[in-house]
């Protein structure tokens, strides 16, 4: 290989390398040019003042207040659900399981984590449909379904992350519990869970985020165009990611296509934190295993 | 500024009171509580937002939610009982009507219309025309005499009953191209239409505005007076269907639709009220 | 717990099974794979959709591979300390950007662009989707490319940087090669990835049911059909061939994750790829 081939094959990584940045310079500054704008107040109450819409005296309408309040109650729900399934099949998986056990549940939850989300959406929303078939009743795609299926979504995230972060766990640490006499279970809870609590928060705070930005999924079991206020869990709702989507295809308005650019812009915000929080926890971490 | 706000504030809140100007409409909606559950057909969306903002302000416990989906979506989920009413831009087959039991409530009167880009030179068309366009026998707008691009259709999905009026009464049931890009309700092909200087689809005239525009088709402009006398063919009525009777929440809402405070938001949304 | 999820994913693939059954009874299974899909005359075929997937998919690979590999490279071995950190940084963050805010952005930014020059179409084709969907596959891929050459042995680093080799010497002759497992493993996620993507090909695929002559081209993927096609009842049609689509995908997220498993065991570090591989969602 001469001289000459190795610069152009370093340029060519260098652009190919660099072009992901480019790309998400290029979409902030685009979200931000366009959307920064509409970042207001009025944007999530739309005229109502904000201490009536918080505390329920007025609807907001034409604000992201029902689609914000919509996903956070469909992201704690989905937490609910899935943390503690979550955390003790991590914990089985590490500690329990016999290896052949370990290698076929394994294999179950990565072809979970590679279902695509809509699949799951779709076997979301056939369960509403069986349902709706056996208690001819009013349940129909809902806001608990779609916590559900969600719920399903993330769980080999938290199974992993928490068998990975027991995993990572040192020899001498995981023997000495054992060794002052404390049985299998206390030296689970007492000493190897809050050893690693940091990297079990930060795989738990990722989880939140992929709950946070799934539009397939919500989009077959509950969510809706125009709900208002979220009210009760069985009932159909609004939600950011779905907005965004709904805004993007059918905007009537040069209005409404400004408030779907102020809905990407807070949505990729939250993300941003999100992540931000998963960074920041896991910073504090490494920082304290060192010492 | 707090100026500007003052006068933007004060003139939503008369536009505000001018749709509500038949207070007593809302009346019945006193007391009730629950939710009320509607789909389907697009065109009846915006209609629908309104209807369902002015009588949850009235009445904070009441809850009403809307979601697309097409005609063929609304009449079967509402057949299903998953929801309360289903919209439809046609008419229920007499199968569809008799599988489920439905009744069929027409509140207003809506036309089909041809849409292009507003930069777009060709503003007529002949159905023959049409029927070459949509089946891709024509497709450069420079046969038509316009610029030298190749047209770019949009269809909607089958479900859609703009569409199968759109199919029998516009193109009179000739072919339509597979190729064409499909979008999901009156809202996105709009949209579609507006962002894209060469492409070509129809609307429910009650979403045709400033961003787009109507292709007058055989010499008759799809606007809301051709449609109310009857000149402009491809029309239809817009549908609420629910099954059996109207029952409840339904019944209310329907009847609100029917109110003179309803068939006013019908004429503000571009539909010709039947009342 | 960890048996009752590993039931519920086998409940599901049955359910799909026992929902699709009635297109095997009705001898009605071969003919959805033909080309036609068109209601309103009873054919259901989702052959377009089966090939619009797949179409879609590999075109995103293909733009995604180059950049990915770039990046892992720059990441690991080519740039400055400072900026590998800050790269590394962004990469994540970009794997959990939400979808829909590419698609809304590329909706308003790129589909103009490709209309007015580079396709001459509608700017909703299936190569505008394949482009973003390759930024969208591109972290995945990105980790796992950096975590494979991460993976090569210190001392067989430390021998070629004592032979004097140069950082592309030592990429091309060692790192690339001994990586390769992990590499592979990292495209076979991207690949599944783009494949389960609905919203990317959804908003900018164009979604048009015939069969794709060029990538210019309007199409439409297994994904987008079943949002789509929104159906009420077990027994329509429309609903036995979204399921038919649903199990095409889970299927085929079978096989990935099976051939995963089976390099894995070739390859040399088994246990941190299974625990990255949580990150492949799509």
């Amino acid at each position: 290989m001469n001289r000459a081939t190795e610069r152009g094959l370093t340029l060519l990584c260098w652009l190919c390398g660099l072009l992901p940045l480019a790309i998400l310079c290029i979409v902030i500054c685009y979200l931000l040019v366009r959307g920064g704008s509409s970042l207001n107040l009025a944007l999530i109450f739309d005229r109502v003042p904000a201490m009536d819409a918080l505390l329920g005296h007025q609807q907001v309408f034409d604000g992201l207040f029902p689609a914000l309040c919509g996903t956070t109650m469909l992201v704690l729900l989905t937490l609910a659900l899935a943390l503690i399934p979550g955390l003790c099949g991590g914990i089985y998986l590490a500690e329990y399981a016999s290896p052949l056990e370990r290698r076929i549940l394994g294999l179950l939850f990565d072809i979970i984590a590679g279902l695509p989300s809509i699949v799951i959406g779709l076997a979301g929303f056939s369960l509403s449909i069986l349902l709706h078939r056996l208690f001819p009743g009013r349940f129909g795609p809902c806001m608990l379904l779609s916590a559900m299926a969600l719920a399903f979504l993330i769980l080999p995230y938290l199974v992993r992350s928490t068998q990975a972060a027991l995993n990572s766990i040192p020899q001498s640490l995981r023997i000495t519990g054992p060794a002052l006499g404390a049985s299998k279970l206390q030296n689970i809870l007492l000493v190897l869970l809050p050893s690693r609590i940091q990297d079990i928060i930060g795989g738990i705070i990722l989880a939140i985020g992929r709950a946070a930005e799934d539009t397939a999924v919500i989009m077959l079991t509950g969510a809706v165009a125009s709900a208002g206020m979220f009210r009760s869990l069985l009932d159909q709702y609004e939600a950011l990611p779905f907005y965004i989507y709904y805004i993007s295809s059918q905007y009537t308005d040069a209005e409404e296509l400004q408030r779907g650019f102020g809905a990407a812009l807070v949505l990729f915000t939250l993300c941003g934190l999100i992540f931000l929080l998963a960074l920041l926890v896991e910073q504090g971490f490494s920082r304290r295993w060192k010492r | 500024m707090t100026k500007i706000c003052c006068i933007v504030f004060s003139t939503l809140f008369l536009f505000t009171c001018a749709i509500s100007a038949h207070a007593g409409d809302l009346d019945s909606f006193k007391g009730q509580k629950g939710t009320l559950k509607i789909a389907g057909g697009t065109a009846h969306i915006p209609v629908m937002k309104e209807a369902a903002k002015l009588i949850m302000q009235a009445n904070p416990d009441l809850r009403i939610t809307i979601a697309g989906g097409g005609s063929g979506v609304g009449i079967k989920q509402v057949g299903e009982g998953l929801i309360d009413i289903g919209n439809a831009g046609r008419k229920a087959t007499d199968k569809e009507v008799s599988t489920y039991g439905l009744t069929m409530y027409k509140w207003a009167v809506d036309g089909v219309g041809v849409v292009v880009n507003p930069k777009n030179t060709v503003t007529k068309l002949t159905t023959a025309q049409l029927q070459d366009i949509f089946s891709g026998k024509i497709s450069n707008w420079k046969e038509l005499g316009g610029a030298d691009r190749a047209i770019n259709l949009y269809d909607r999905d089958a479900a859609s009953g703009t569409r199968s009026v759109f199919w029998k009464k516009g193109l009179q049931k000739a072919n339509v191209s597979t190729t064409a890009n499909i979008v999901a309700s009156n809202g996105a092909m709009k949209t579609a239409i507006a962002g894209d200087p060469y492409g070509i689809g129809f609307v429910s005239v009650g979403h045709i505005d400033a961003s787009i525009a109507p292709v007058t088709l055989d010499g008759i402009a799809p606007s809301l007076e051709n449609v109310k006398s009857g000149a402009f063919k491809v029309s239809r009525g817009l549908y609420s269907l629910t099954k059996g009777e109207a029952q409840g929440l339904a019944k209310l809402f329907i009847d609100f639709i029917f109110s003179p405070t309803g068939q006013d938001l019908v004429k503000a949304k571009g539909f010709v009220a039947v009342q | 717990m960890a048996m009752g999820s590993g039931l519920l994913l086998i409940a599901i693939l049955c359910m799909m099974a026992v929902l699709g059954w009635p297109l095997v009874e009705n001898g009605r299974f071969f003919a959805l794979f033909s080309t036609t899909w068109s209601p309103h005359a009873q054919a259901y075929g989702i052959l377009p959709m089966i090939l619009g997937s797949l179409r879609i998919t590999v075109l995103a690979l293909l733009f995604s591979l180059p950049m990915s590999i770039g990046t892992a490279c720059l990441a690991e071995l080519l740039a400055p300390r400072p900026l590998r950190r800050l790269l590394l940084v962004t990469i994540r963050f970009m794997a959990g950007v939400p979808t829909v805010v590419y698609g809304f952005v590329a909706v308003f930014l790129l589909v103009p662009l490709m209309r007015e020059y580079l396709i001459f179409g509608s700017g909703f084709s299936i190569l505008t989707a394949s482009l973003v969907l390759a930024v969208l596959i591109a972290p995945t891929m990105i980790i796992f490319f950096v975590n494979g050459l991460q993976s090569v042995p210190r001392s067989y680093c430390h021998a070629v940087d004592s032979l004097g080799a140069r950082p592309m010497q030592k990429l091309i002759y060692l790192l690339l090669p001994q990586a390769y497992p992990s590499l592979l493993i990292g495209v076979i996620l991207g690949l599944g990835r783009a494949m389960g993507d609905t919203l990317i090909s959804l908003m900018l695929a164009g979604n048009s049911v015939a069969l794709p002559e060029s990538v210019a081209e309007s199409g439409r993927t297994l994904t987008a059909h079943i949002a789509l096609v929104i159906a009420a009842d077990f027994s329509s049609m429309e609903f036995t061939t979204i399921f038919a689509c649903g199990l095409i995908l889970s299927l085929f997220t079978v096989c990935l994750i099976v051939s995963i498993r089976l390099l894995d065991r070739f390859g040399t570090r088994g246990a941190q790829h299974r625990e990255m591989s949580t990150e492949s969602r799509p």
